[in-house]
């Protein structure tokens, strides 16, 4: 006899739950409101799609002097244009792919599209820093192409210097703020990825090993 | 029709809610713990209910929702309330006259089950629920023959643990 046959049988055996809940009970509980793992992926999302949706409103005005000193303005406005039909197409893939999740679906096929929602979202994300290191080169190569006309810009408060350090100071604030940028968000992923999706990755990684050949 | 539907499920839900209470038991260590899964179990299967369409008994689609909300759904909570675990699993327990053996077994086996990692949880699971091959490699995703193989190391491990 397997060792384990024993205990199958006091599995079997094991009386019922001493809380049996009557149907007043499931109901209320039915109704209640959920905090799956799902629900909260979900709400980070919009709010990632709502931060990077008002992150233009929150630029100030004088900012966008810049565009207009560098004659930029035809690029800024088919730019944004094109942004928000990226934008339109990201928010539409993420909430097909967040209907597309049914827990009738095997685990591993389940934890996959959960995955897909999150990543959508990634995508999202990838796509605003490649962004803002694209415009950033835009405006770079426009100033530096010709600093001298550019002054007022890379040097608003007219400090003395000569152009070369100006151009330098310039560029490693640059380096500085992207870098900070970075951390931030790296950061800010780790702990979205350590607190709500470390168990599906390790389930999911978990399933996988299990189809690998034997 | 919204009424009805719901009667149904909750005479349904009734009826099977051991599943649910022994995938609790399963998944998590203490009380709290135990009752916030039971919840979220209770409302992925009334949200999922409509799309029930019946090809299969009610209990085996509740086996599949109420198992992949314990996997991929739950948080487990961060309190740490480890002290009470043993005597949680104790009053889980009802106080219906019962083989001492068999109960100082079942201990065991929780507790053994509960050292497992959540995949093979749901193997050794399935297993004790007596479930054929087929429907444990439908429900995770994986093959017949994967489930097979795997299934015997899930229950090594067990092993093991129930007697170093």
């Amino acid at each position: 006899m397997d060792v384990l046959d024993k205990y199958k049988k006091a599995w079997v055996n094991q009386p019922e739950d001493n809380r049996q809940l009557s149907s007043k009970e499931i109901y209320k509980l039915a109704h209640s409101s959920s905090s799956s793992l799902v629900k909260w992926i979900f709400i980070i999302g919009i709010l990632e799609f709502i931060f990077w949706g008002v992150i233009n409103f929150l630029v100030p005005d004088s900012f966008y002097k810049i565009y207009e000193d560098l004659n930029l303005e035809t690029f800024l406005q088919v730019f944004t244009v094109f942004h928000y039909i990226i934008l339109i197409a990201f928010l539409y893939l993420f909430y097909q792919n967040y209907t597309n999740i049914s827990l009738v679906d095997n685990t591993k096929k389940l934890i996959k599209k959960i995955l897909k929602v999150r990543k959508t979202v990634n995508y999202y994300v990838y796509y605003n820093l490649a962004i803002i290191v694209l415009v950033s080169f835009v405006i770079n190569a426009k100033i530096f192409s010709n600093p001298e006309k550019h002054l007022d810009i890379i040097n608003p408060d007219n400090l003395a210097m000569d152009l070369s350090q100006i151009v330098t100071i310039s560029i490693i604030s640059q380096i500085i703020a992207v870098i900070v940028i970075l951390v931030l968000f790296w950061l800010f992923y780790k702990l979205i990825y350590g607190i709500f999706l470390r168990k599906l990755n390790k389930n999911y990684k978990e399933l996988s090993k299990l189809d690998e050949s034997n | 029709m919204q009424k009805d539907l719901e009667e149904k499920f909750l005479s349904d839900f009734e009826k099977n809610q051991n599943i649910a209470h022994k995938i609790c038991r399963v998944y998590t260590t203490n009380q709290n713990a135990h009752n916030d899964l039971f919840q979220e179990i209770t409302i992925q299967l009334w949200k999922n209910y409509p799309k029930f369409r019946g090809d299969s008994k009610f209990s085996t689609w509740m086996y599949r929702v109420a198992l992949n909300t314990a996997i991929s759904l739950y948080r487990k909570s961060t309190r740490r309330v480890k002290t009470q675990d043993i005597s949680d699993v104790a009053y889980k327990i009802s106080s219906t006259p019962y083989d001492d053996t068999e109960e100082a077994q079942l201990k065991a086996l929780y507790k053994a089950i509960h050292k497992l990692n959540d995949i093979d949880k749901a193997l050794i699971f399935l297993y004790l629920e007596d479930k054929p091959y087929k429907e444990i490699s439908e429900a995770l995703g994986i093959t017949s023959v994967n489930a097979r193989v795997k299934m015997n190391r899930a229950k090594e491990k067990l092993k093991n643990i129930l007697n170093p």
